[in-house]
């Protein structure tokens, strides 16, 4: 394919388990989408195959592909797999004596009481290279023993013993007052050379030794990975043409430069799966409503994003492979069901639907790679909504009799019931899994799912979007074009953002008003900061946003509830709150004391946004289906002949009453009984539905 | 509940108890978002749970493993005293263990029929533990107690909701019979908040599937629970064995308080006889008979693949012998606030080690129990505060495969209430926490050892009033299994005013001045034999100083030269 391109254009690479997806959005708003294989083993060479893949297809030599590109945003998850893999750095941990073992207690949070054989993950620095120092600090910050430098030495030495590559130092109350772990960190860095430090105090200045300590370890033991594979090919990029330097996707969705990363690679853990949040923001606009949830299923698993009135869920608490970490964190709720997930009998007659899955190696029976147990593409196969034949430009190839003979080997006949009925049974309980994932992000937080639009993204979402919508109560779904590289589109339509926390602890009502100026210098001097940050990164005045927020609670409350503010006043900051926690809860303490936990800074360099093209409508044209299959389409309406529509035909205004199949480049939509399909302006796809059509069984 | 004849639809049956299983949750969403005390929004200390119209727990999703069951007795007592006289809209409230069906006294429970074209078909309930119910002590635990008379108000089966609307006059009683009546007023209300939701999405359910169909699923459910323990049960050999556990102390005096119970197993079946347990005690550690259920409902569920389901239909084929008179089976007024933990701990540990000698690939080695106060007293504000020393947590016992746990949340949530951060407690309570670290050569030795205790040191600045819960004092309490030994039994010192250190008291409440409390808290037990140990995990727990280089030595018998390689 040789396709002009009106420069200059943007890039958002996503790195994956099996696909790295590249997307190219061009000056006129053109959107071009790229699948290559990942390349685990060397994830530089993953991302410039992808990057040579998309400059071939479009007749470019990759240094002219890379010329042309204002934007290179990247995906990564580098720091994930290092994690996943404990493939880290050997790291050494200085703690406040008296408390060497918070990292490994971990507060003894376990998610499944009953699942009580499990055990904990292997702590990352084991008891014997965690060294404890004399100091103590009170709650308030204020030294209550000062730093034994003698101790800190001694640590030093044990740490140099034992040939540690990096030390994460944790002390007590160390985010109200950084004094001595600063301390620690320059004898440290006298006495280990060339050993790089994590410090608590600025990884996660947050309260929670467990949390702060733990994300500080998880930063070390990434650290040494990490950083070296973003420069290298931030310099490998840039020698190759690329003008500009490379962005990075972190956990809060917002892009940032290699260098301001470097410190806190951390932040990169939910690298890819948060682009999905510019993804939403730019789709949020053509669908038409403010409310969205998001579903996107890949092949192991479905995220679901919530997003409100325009704002998307945050939270602090991420936990990845049972690492807790405490950085600012799109809210991403992850339930086991995708294409690959493994459907079985269990030992007394009843059908089950994951959570465990075949990976993308071996994959769905039917993907001929040595993969023995039907997983829901097989089912999706069986049942026509698949057709048998390559995928993915050849990458892939679906085998429909394979998916037959495990589908009726370990469901249909240990289960008694036809082929067609286990395969369906399957989805139906898929889809129940997906919906409650759906119902927790949206009912746990006090939302009403009747009143959003469901986004159904992730190569395998769009076949189970309206399913899902309608047992919800949604009234539509929408489908972008790209649903199978909903993230890698989403980076193009980031912007550079830097979540600054910091510890606390103040009562809000004072009524001699110390506290709240205290407040206000502290944000001055984290703006300060953060200016010269953007300043650094070349971003104009009016590029450049704040957001303030305050981390409030009732006192003596466990949980506080993050507040954006306008002004540091109390009585804005009461009704704030209050209003937050009342959506939330239910109820008020009326007059209740408050309390400052933490103060919040979101620094945001604005990119232009992407400009939302609105094509004229082309109704006139009738859409002409590419053939008819048998297709099986709900429990009631089971197996009809259906239309199978080229998505590449289909144009803005044009409608589909169902039941249809589109085939899309990254995805396959199913348009069921009672629902009509509409082109929209933007050139994507919403799903609406008529009333009281009943499709349960 | 039975399932007809030929009910065989392994996708309705699956969907229908995923549902079951989503609607309990979400009533826990709906208590968690709206009630008031923070022992539900940030402890979780309830349970939400549907039953059948005859009674039997559905699904328990949602809720703390002592809850595990022990519903039914609940909701068959609302059956007792009202069948004939229920209507939609209706919501029953109960406590009391010996006629309501309750399991302690701070626990109370909402059961909401629900109704299908005018017939009763299923139940929708909401157990939850009260901030204060009166009685002798503030916040419902009164170690003084000798009666349950002492312990606050006892709720039979009443009717606080009739077609809709509340029973105001019944309602004031209630909050009458509270120290905290704001907190209950909005605990209340999010507990039938929360009936109300179940009501409506089991009721749609049910709808949807029409009644006969739904009868029919709803009995599959129980069917499928009880097939499945039923097979795990039959992978066990035929035969009869006894565990004994129990407690040394009856809350006021020393006295050995033996838990033991004779398991049989025949064939599909499991009889759990408590002949030979003790007399019941003076002191609050007395089990009601919904309790003790609940506690040999989680040791099977603990001991089995946690997949088997937990509904009613999976304990179908385990019967409980309860002699009447006895501290699982208790003659009123004896009194028995404490037994969610104690001695609701020595029955499951009692029952697993039964369990233990029928599959020893199993095994799971014992919990050490706990030796811990609560701390209350004014705040910097003046008002009162109440500290949970969570942070004296014991070690929890080993299992084949994986070591114990170090220092873990409360035994019989297995684990489930999470520890606070010292940063956190310092910041909400006039106290410094000096020390909270593993103790060294607490863990019990085993092929795979016991998780460790801790030395938890701390100060309280200001005066309290302490309430000593001591158990696990004394005496080691995490037992070993298939060759594993004893984690170190637990030790618990107090200062008060600047005196000299002293041994606390096992329970009871004391008014102090500012005090420093000192706590190495018992190991849990280890599984195996420790001279099998993987002599590389006894070489890094050398290193760790978890056990000490005398004890790899002598316990597991690790060359000399070997240890001082590391």
């Amino acid at each position: 394919m040789t396709q002009r391109l009106s420069s200059p254009w943007r890039i958002g690479v996503d790195v994956g388990g099996t696909f790295t997806d590249l997307v190219l959005v061009d000056a006129a708003g053109q959107v071009l989408p790229f699948k290559s294989p990942s390349n685990p083993a060397d994830p530089e060479a993953g991302v410039l195959a992808a990057v040579d893949l998309a400059a071939t297809r479009l007749g470019l030599e990759r240094r002219a592909l890379l010329q042309g590109c204002t934007l290179f945003v990247h995906g990564s998850t580098i720091a994930t797999n290092t994690l996943l893999e404990r493939k880290g750095a050997r790291v050494g941990m200085v703690t406040t004596a008296g408390f060497r073992d918070s990292l490994e207690l971990r507060r003894g949070i376990r998610h499944d009481p009953w699942n009580h054989r499990a055990p904990y993950p292997e702590v990352l620095v084991p008891r014997s290279r965690r060294h404890a120092v004399v100091e103590r600090l009170d709650a308030t910050g204020a030294v209550l023993t000062p730093l034994d430098e003698a101790s800190v030495h001694a640590a030093a030495a044990a740490l140099a013993a034992q040939q540690v590559e990096a030390v994460a130092i944790c002390l007590l109350h160390a985010f109200r007052n950084p004094v001595h772990e600063q301390r620690v960190a320059a004898i440290l860095r006298a006495a280990l050379p060339g050993v790089a430090l994590s410090l608590s105090s600025e990884v996660a200045p947050v309260i929670g030794e467990f949390e702060r300590g733990s994300t500080t370890v998880v930063n070390a033991f990434v650290a040494p990975r990490v950083v070296p594979y973003l420069q290298a090919l931030e310099r490998r990029l840039a020698e190759d043409g690329l003008p500009h330097g490379l962005l990075l996707v972190q956990s809060n969705g917002g892009a940032i430069a290699v260098a301001e990363v470097a410190a806190r690679p951390v932040q990169l853990v939910l690298s890819g799966p948060a682009a999905g949040v510019g993804a939403i923001r730019f789709f949020g606009r053509d669908s038409g409503s403010a409310n969205l949830i998001a579903i996107e299923v890949g092949g192991t698993s479905c995220d679901v994003t919530l997003s409100h009135q325009g704002i998307i869920g945050m939270t602090d608490q991420l936990e990845v492979d049972g690492h807790h970490l405490a950085i600012p964190a799109v809210e991403i709720h992850t339930v086991g069901a995708g294409g690959g997930t493994i459907a079985r009998r269990d030992a007394a007659g009843m059908l089950q639907a994951g959570p465990q899955g075949a990976g993308a190696r071996p994959g769905p029976a039917c993907y001929g790679l040595g993969g023995e147990y039907p997983t829901v593409t097989d089912c999706q196969l069986i049942l026509g909504r698949l057709r048998p034949g390559p995928y993915a430009g050849g990458a892939i190839s679906l085998d429909l009799g394979r998916a037959v003979a495990a589908v009726e080997t370990h469901l249909a006949v240990p289960l008694g019931i036809s082929v067609e009925a286990a395969a369906a049974g399957v989805l139906r309980l898929v889809e129940q899994t997906i919906q409650h994932a759906v119902e927790k992000v949206s009912i746990e937080r006090g939302y009403n799912p009747r009143d959003f639009t469901l986004i159904a993204c992730g190569g395998a979402g769009p076949l189970h979007g309206p399913a899902t919508a309608r047992a919800m109560g949604c009234r539509a779904v929408y489908v972008p074009r790209l649903a199978g590289v909903f993230c890698a589109f989403g980076m193009c339509n980031t912007d550079v953002r830097q979540d600054h926390v910091r510890g606390w602890l103040s009562p809000l009502d004072n009524p001699a008003d110390p506290d709240l100026a205290r407040m206000r210098t502290a944000f001055a001097e984290l703006r300060a900061e953060a200016e010269a940050g953007l300043d650094r990164q070349g971003f104009a005045a009016a590029d450049r946003r704040f957001v303030t927020a305050l981390d409030l609670r009732y006192a003596g409350q466990q949980w506080p509830i993050t507040v954006v503010v306008e002004e540091i006043a109390a009585a804005p900051l009461r009704a704030a709150f209050e209003a937050a926690y009342q959506q939330l809860y239910g109820f008020l303490q009326e007059g209740g004391r408050i309390e400052v936990v933490s103060l919040r800074l979101a620094v945001i360099g604005g990119l232009p946004e992407l400009a939302l093209e609105v094509a004229a409508d082309d109704a006139a044209a009738t859409p002409v289906p590419i053939e008819t299959r048998p297709v099986w389409l709900d429990p009631v309406h089971g197996v009809r002949p259906t239309p199978v529509f080229d998505g590449a035909t289909l144009r803005p205004g044009q409608r589909i009453p169902g039941p249809a199949v589109v085939d899309e480049a990254t995805t396959t939509l199913l348009v069921g009984v009672g629902e009509t399909l509409r082109v929209t302006g933007a050139d994507n796809y919403l799903i609406e539905f008529a009333e009281a059509a009943d499709v349960r069984a | 509940m039975s399932a007809p004849e030929g009910f065989a639809d392994p996708v309705l049956l699956a969907i229908v108890q995923k549902q079951l299983d989503h609607i309990s949750k979400q009533m826990g969403w709906v208590m968690t978002r709206t009630a008031r005390s923070p022992i539900f929004s940030q402890s979780h200390d309830f349970s939400c749970f549907l039953g059948s119209r005859d009674g039997e727990v559905l699904a328990q999703a949602d809720g703390i493993p002592i809850h595990t069951g022990g519903g039914g007795f609940a909701i068959r007592a609302v059956l007792r005293d009202f069948a004939g006289d229920m209507a939609d809209g209706d919501v029953f409230i109960l406590s009391d263990p010996y006629v309501a069906g309750g399991n302690h006294l701070p626990d109370w429970t909402l059961v909401r029929p629900v109704f299908l074209h005018g017939a009763l078909v299923a139940f929708v309930c909401n157990r939850a533990h009260q901030s204060d119910i009166g009685g002798g002590a503030a916040g419902t635990y009164n170690s003084a107690a000798t009666e349950i008379f002492h312990e606050g108000i006892r709720l039979p089966v009443l009717k606080l909701m009739e077609r809709g609307t509340l029973r105001r006059d019944l309602w004031r009683l209630l909050l009458l019979n509270t120290r905290c009546p704001e907190l209950m007023e909005g605990d209340l209300s999010a507990m039938l908040g929360s009936c109300k939701v179940g009501a409506e999405r089991l009721a749609s359910l049910l709808e949807e599937l029409g009644a006969e169909r739904a009868e029919a699923c709803l009995a599959a459910v129980l069917d499928h629970a009880d097939r499945r323990l039923r097979a795990a049960i039959a992978a066990l050999p035929d035969g009869e064995w006894v565990g004994l556990d129990g407690s040394d102390t009856d809350c006021f005096e020393t006295r050995d308080i033996p838990v033991k119970v004779t398991l049989t197993k025949r064939g599909e079946t499991l009889r759990f006889d408590f002949t030979g347990t003790a007399p019941q005690i003076k002191g609050f550690k007395n089990s009601g008979i919904a309790n003790t259920y609940s506690a040999v409902y989680m040791a099977i569920s603990s001991f089995f693949d946690p997949a088997i389901p937990r509904n009613e239909g999976t304990y179908r084929c385990v019967e409980v012998i309860a002699p009447e008179g006895t501290v699982v089976n208790p003659r009123p007024p004896a009194p028995m606030t404490m037994n969610t933990v104690y001695p609701a701990a020595d029955i499951v540990h009692a029952c697993w080690k039964a369990l233990a000698q029928a599959m020893p690939e199993r095994a799971c080695a014992g919990w050490g129990k706990t030796s811990y106060g609560i701390s209350s007293g004014p705040d910097e504000h003046g008002s009162v505060f109440v500290m949970y020393h969570w942070h004296g947590s014991p070690g929890t016992g080993a299992v084949l495969g994986r070591d114990g746990f170090h220092s873990m949340g409360q035994f019989t949530t297995l684990g489930g209430l999470s520890l606070p951060n010292v940063e956190v407690y310092e910041s909400l309570y006039p106290v410094r926490v000096t020390q909270q670290e593993i103790r060294p050569d607490s863990a019990g030795p085993g092929e795979y050892r016991g998780g460790a205790g801790v030395d938890y040191a701390c100060e309280i600045f200001v005066p309290t009033e302490h309430s000593y819960r001591a158990e696990g004092l004394g005496r080691p309490t995490g037992f070993g299994v298939n060759g594993g030994d004893f984690g170190a039994g637990g030790s618990f010192e107090i200062s008060i005013d600047g005196g000299p250190w002293h041994v606390a008291p096992r329970y009871g409440v004391e008014r102090c001045g500012p005090m420093r409390i000192r706590i190495a808290s018992a190991g849990g037990g280890g599984y195996g034999d420790p001279r099998r140990r993987d002599p590389a995990a006894v070489r890094r727990d050398v290193a760790d100083g978890i056990i000490s280089e005398a004890a790899a030595q002598r316990i597991y018998g690790l060359a000399a030269e070997s240890s001082a390689r590391s």
